[in-house]
């Protein structure tokens, strides 16, 4: 029997500042973690706790992977003192991955926010790898500022995959920004795919995410065909503490990702 | 009796409930209790459970569970036998194993312990005013599932032993005497049974909604139901730590050099912090919603997801309960 709290070592091999807040950490762990896109790893700062992040490079290598990460308490607080050669404690993977084969032959609209681009991007990454699976790749993202857009030095290249429609609002401009300018909802007032048939994938903060599905549904998308990530305190990552518990699901186990059809008769599910 | 006492304490590590000011309390049995204190061990197994838990016993309250970087070895435990556990106690035990011992994930520290304990599983012939098994469906003695079971009558110590308590009897078999069909100890014993199973129905007469689930989930969002009934909560949690069948845990980390020691303790859902995620928001922030969410979890989500309420009514909440909260009177009202 193996032990689903005991962590396994993972090497920092290399730190990339995104924005002021938020980093993404190369880690290289002692054996392979097999995740696929949407699942997660419980990710350890040794001495100041365990916080849940979803892998954000491709399921297609995986002796290395990439988390993108935002300072916002103890946990984080501490990750972010660390250097490469440091040493985090890593256990996973946990969570239900995206459903790829029910996006096979579909428009996927991706719409991320902050830095929920993170988790789309290992997403994005899975379908582009393997393009004619899939049909158009469409992906919106917002962010509160320039400076505040994860990934600036990978967009241009994404904008240059075939398939792949790519637009950007921030919330605040500045001088030299020639996009729109608004919450992420102002991308979405033409939506260029079958409603009725695509998929739209959703992640960023409680109330972006919020409006984001409403549109979504005003626009005909079927709420089984919308996915959201669900932010919950997912602490043991295996279904057992119950502290992640959203209505009938434990996120950690059923989700992080879920249905709009999976949440919609739960109360204030945007929390 | 106590030359077998002496006999299994040879082989296991024995607890017995034992009584200390009116209540009942496991008692880890030393050799000397034999023939210091010898009338203990016999009438306190006729009382109601004990004040503690059985899930004590296999989801200890702190367990380190891993290390870091070393990890932490898989467990081993040695022997153990519980005598004189309770039918609610044991039910109780059925809701931890789902969630701790079966599944894709199970806890190696649960399972070694779960594994490596004998139940005894005595009759509950004086129910008390707190209990009321009787709404769980439950008896007030083993139906199914432990070792053996015990009913002491007038003295003398009735087992019905399966498979896997043969053991118990094979210490001594010399001391047991096998009975054979009725007796005048296995009437008395039914007799005995029968009257708790109606004394548990005349002072819980009310069957509570058959859709108990359903109601529970109509009732989520109507505050001024939840209210009324939490008005007395001091918020103190002894209701949770008493409980046989909650299993809410946190993994608590703490720094030694280079590393840390990983310790899984038992977590209440009362606590404000509780599902709050790192970024700060929090869906339970207000302690109405954690006083429902308590009773959605255990009266409707268990139900719906594993088949059996996560209560098996022994009463420990209420009697833990300083604002003399009973959960009949909430659920009795849906």
């Amino acid at each position: 029997m193996s032990n689903p709290y005991q962590p396994i070592p993972a090497i920092i091999l290399k730190t990339m500042d995104e924005t002021p807040n938020i980093r993404t950490f190369v880690l290289k762990p002692e054996q392979e973690i097999p995740f696929l896109a949407g699942q997660f790893v419980e990710l350890t700062v040794p001495g100041f706790g365990e916080a849940p992040f979803t892998p954000s490079s491709s399921h297609f290598r995986r002796e290395t992977f990439e988390m993108t990460i935002m300072k916002v308490g103890r946990a984080t607080g501490a990750l972010f003192s660390l250097q490469p050669g440091d040493v985090v404690g890593a256990r996973g993977p946990f969570g239900t991955p995206y459903p790829l084969q029910r996006f096979e032959g579909k428009d996927i609209y991706i719409v991320g926010g902050g830095v929920g681009l993170a988790p789309l991007r290992a997403l994005f990454l899975a379908l582009t790898h393997e393009p004619d699976k899939y049909g158009r790749i469409f992906l919106r993202y917002g962010a509160r500022t320039p400076q505040d857009i994860v990934y600036r030095s990978l967009i241009p290249e994404w904008q240059k995959i075939p398939k792949v429609d790519l637009d950007l609002s921030v919330d605040v401009s500045d001088e030299k920004w020639m996009k729109r300018v608004g919450v992420v909802t102002c991308l979405m007032d033409d939506i260029p795919c079958d409603e009725k048939k695509s998929i739209a994938v959703v992640c960023g903060p409680p109330i972006m995410m919020k409006f984001v599905n409403q549109r979504l549904v005003d626009a005909g998308f079927q709420a089984e065909n919308i996915y959201l990530s669900m932010e919950t305190n997912m602490s043991c990552g295996v279904g057992q503490c119950r502290h992640c518990r959203l209505g009938p699901y434990l996120t950690c186990k059923d989700g992080p990702v879920l249905t709009w059809a999976q949440i919609k008769d739960i109360e204030n599910p945007f929390v | 009796m106590h030359q077998w006492l002496s006999k299994l304490l040879a082989r296991y590590t024995v607890y017995v409930p034992t009584e200390r000011d009116g209540q009942t309390h496991w008692h880890l049995l030393d050799p000397r209790d034999l023939e210091e204190t010898p009338d203990r061990v016999a009438p306190a197994q006729r009382r109601i459970r004990a004040s503690e838990p059985v899930k004590s016993f296999m989801f200890q309250p702190r367990q380190r569970v891993a290390g870091f970087p070393e990890p932490l070895p898989l467990p081993e435990s040695a022997p153990r036998l519980l005598l004189g556990v309770k039918n609610c106690d044991l039910a109780a035990l059925r809701v931890h194993d789902k969630i701790l011992g079966e599944g894709e994930f199970k806890d190696p520290f649960y399972v070694s312990l779960r594994e490596s304990t004998k139940l005894v599983v005595a009759d509950c012939p004086a129910p008390e005013q707190s209990c009321f098994c009787n709404l769980l469906g439950l008896t007030p003695f083993a139906k199914e599932g432990g070792d053996a079971a015990l009913s002491v009558i007038d003295g003398d110590w009735i087992f019905e032993v399966g498979q896997t308590g043969q053991e118990l009897v094979d210490t001594a078999p010399e001391l047991f005497t096998r009975l054979a069909g009725e007796t005048t100890e296995t009437k008395k014993r039914d007799e005995e049974r029968s009257a708790a199973v109606a004394a548990l129905n005349m002072t819980n007469a009310r069957p509570w909604n058959p859709d108990l689930p359903g109601a529970i989930a109509a009732k989520l969002a109507d505050d001024s139901f939840w209210r009324k009934h939490a008005k007395t909560c001091v918020e103190c949690y002894g209701c949770l730590m008493g409980c046989p069948t909650c299993y809410c845990f946190l993994l608590y980390d703490q720094a030694k050099e280079k590393g840390l020691d990983r310790t899984r303790v038992w977590d209440a859902c009362y606590e404000a912090a509780y599902a709050r995620v790192g970024g700060g928001a929090n869906p339970r922030a207000e302690f109405i919603r954690r006083f429902a969410n308590r009773f959605d979890c255990k009266w409707n989500q268990f139900k719906r997801d594993h088949g059996v309420y996560s209560c098996t009514g022994c009463g420990r909440c209420f009697k833990a309960c300083m604002g003399k909260i009973d959960i009949r009177t909430v659920l009795g009202e849906l």
